[in-house]
């Protein structure tokens, strides 16, 4: 019995790059073995004692606490703070987008506060405001430019033929918005959740460590990390990572989803 | 299909309506003149001319002249300079669907079925779901594309997109169909096929149509009349009549006279002097 690679097979072509993902993955966790009995250091474990730690952490919790109470408040705080970005730059991006004027108006305010790395408003947030709301206006920071320029620069972005074409249709300035300019935007709001998604759960896990009595994995790691507990540490890292690409997968599903359904793949 | 009842909705905004071979768009004295900063540059230059209802009027012209310039004026996307245009007695000073405009890159929203592109200017209009159904379905079959109304547009070929941007115009019974290049971004065989599907359109109607495009041969193919343009700044260097009836043999000795002879004006008028 003998087996044939064949690149027009779209069973081979995933089963190829499935096998690619494996070695990859093998290789990271023999490199990472290599370089932790090399270390000979307790803060980096070997791949088995955080595996061991992970399950313990899955199974058992961390102080008193289940693995899913930690991992729902991170995903909570996350949620809320990416629909209070949402709601805000959306219908913001699209008018902006809309009005030289408006846009104007608002740049400067924008192009001072965007460059201020959304972690540096974290102490303000969790200290001045409160350690509920503050993780989540830190999110809220991170994914709200990321999806605002993308919405700005969607409706800057759309063909000038279809405004024409909308014009000569007898398109109010009403039914422009709606009908030309919202939709075409869709595709570049959707790559806006994808980057502010990325960027929002950067911010989560590190706007939780501020947090002296969270549940947040931020809190968390840190409070595992002041421990010593480094397999433990190293079990929250797997276990953000995978959240992270989690959320990033589920983003880049919906975007190609979208385009698709918009013809505009 | 293409009967009485689609032209009464024409004249419903208390125009007096016109009939065939009447003057029916009038052009006077149209400039236009960009000017940024301080430097102006003339695109028209004092260009009138009337249109008759149910003709098919082609501009052709060096590249560059300002063909498309006049077409966006007529549609109302543009403002002259000075001159004044009327197309059934209305001055076109805003774009709206009684001047009808198919694009040479096709302007279909791709989010958008077949259909649902034929039915934008009605949806906006704000005629009923029903009827807006029934008005682009019949048109959809005028172009030939029963089969396709429900598909998208980026699963439709070049002449497909064209004839989805024809029937989305058609169908709000416009005056006068501008048609900017329409054909440009076919290749030369879905061309031919396009222009005689044009023209089974004009038999079926009175449609009045001012037709920009770089083919000669199209134009000749095609035109009651053609407008030769001069160089940049456009002025009327000729208008040509042809009566014959169509279709028309691209190989009859009439036809390729008359098509050298556009290309030989147009020749001199692309010679570089400047």
């Amino acid at each position: 019995m003998s087996f044939k690679y064949d690149k027009n097979n779209k069973y081979h072509r995933l089963g190829k790059n499935a096998l690619i993902v494996v070695v990859s993955l093998t290789v990271f966790v023999l490199a990472w073995w290599v370089v932790s009995i090399l270390a000979h250091s307790t803060v980096i474990p070997t791949p088995i004692k955080t595996f061991d730690a992970l399950i313990s952490f899955l199974q058992d919790g961390y102080l008193g606490i289940s693995a899913g109470r930690y991992i729902s408040a991170s995903l909570t705080l996350f949620l809320k703070g990416f629909l209070l970005a949402f709601v805000l730059a959306v219908p913001l991006g699209l008018i902006l987008g809309f009005s030289k004027s408006l846009n104007t108006f608002v740049t400067p305010i924008i192009e001072v506060l965007r460059p201020i790395a959304p972690m540096a408003w974290a102490p303000v947030f969790i200290y001045g405001i409160s350690y509920d709301t503050g993780p989540m206006l830190v999110v809220f920071i991170g994914i709200f430019f990321p999806l605002l320029t993308n919405v700005i620069f969607g409706v800057k972005k759309i063909d000038p033929s279809l405004v024409d074409a909308a014009l000569t249709l007898g398109a109010s300035k009403f039914h422009l918005f709606t009908k030309v300019m919202a939709p075409s935007a869709i595709p570049y709001i959707m790559n806006g959740i994808k980057v502010g998604l990325g960027v929002g759960w950067m911010c989560i896990v590190a706007a939780e460590m501020y947090n002296p009595r969270g549940f947040g994995v931020g809190y968390c790691i840190s409070d595992m990390c002041f421990n010593g507990l480094w397999p433990s540490t190293f079990a929250m890292l797997i276990i953000i990572a995978a959240l992270g690409i989690l959320t990033t997968s589920l983003a880049e599903y919906l975007q190609k989803y979208v385009s698709k359904r918009m013809g505009v793949e | 299909m293409f009967d009485g009842s689609n032209k009464e909705q024409t004249s419903d905004k208390g125009s007096v309506s016109y009939a065939e071979g009447e003057d029916f768009i009038h052009i006077e004295n149209l400039s236009k003149t960009y000017k940024r900063d301080d430097s102006e540059t003339v695109a028209i230059e004092d260009f009138s001319i009337n249109i008759k209802k149910g003709e098919l009027i082609s501009i052709v012209g060096p590249s560059g002249c300002g063909k498309t310039t006049i077409l966006r004026m007529i549609a109302g996307l543009l403002e002259p300079t000075s001159g004044t245009i009327t197309v059934a007695g209305h001055p076109c000073d805003k774009p709206g669907p009684d001047r009808g405009m198919v694009f040479q890159d096709f302007a279909l929203m791709p989010w958008r079925s077949v259909i649902k592109n034929v039915e934008l200017g009605m949806e906006m209009a704000g005629v009923p779901k029903e009827e807006r159904r029934k008005r682009a379905e019949e048109y959809i079959s005028i172009v030939g594309l029963e089969k396709f109304k429900d598909a998208r547009i980026n699963e439709l070929s070049g002449g497909m997109k064209q004839r989805v941007g024809i029937a989305r115009a058609l169908v709000n019974h416009p005056d006068v169909l501008l048609m900017d290049e329409p054909f440009g971004a076919l290749d030369a065989q879905t061309r031919n096929l396009m222009q005689a599907g044009l023209i089974k359109i004009l038999d079926k109607t009175d449609q009045t149509i001012i037709f920009i495009t770089h083919s000669v041969d199209e134009a000749v193919y095609l035109s009651d009349r053609i407008v030769v343009l001069t160089k940049r700044p456009a002025k009327i260097k000729e208008i040509i009549e042809i009566p014959w009836p169509r279709p028309r043999d691209r190989a009859s000795p009439d036809f390729t006279a008359l098509r050298k002879h556009i290309l030989d004006e147009l020749e001199k008028e692309n010679v570089l002097d400047d």
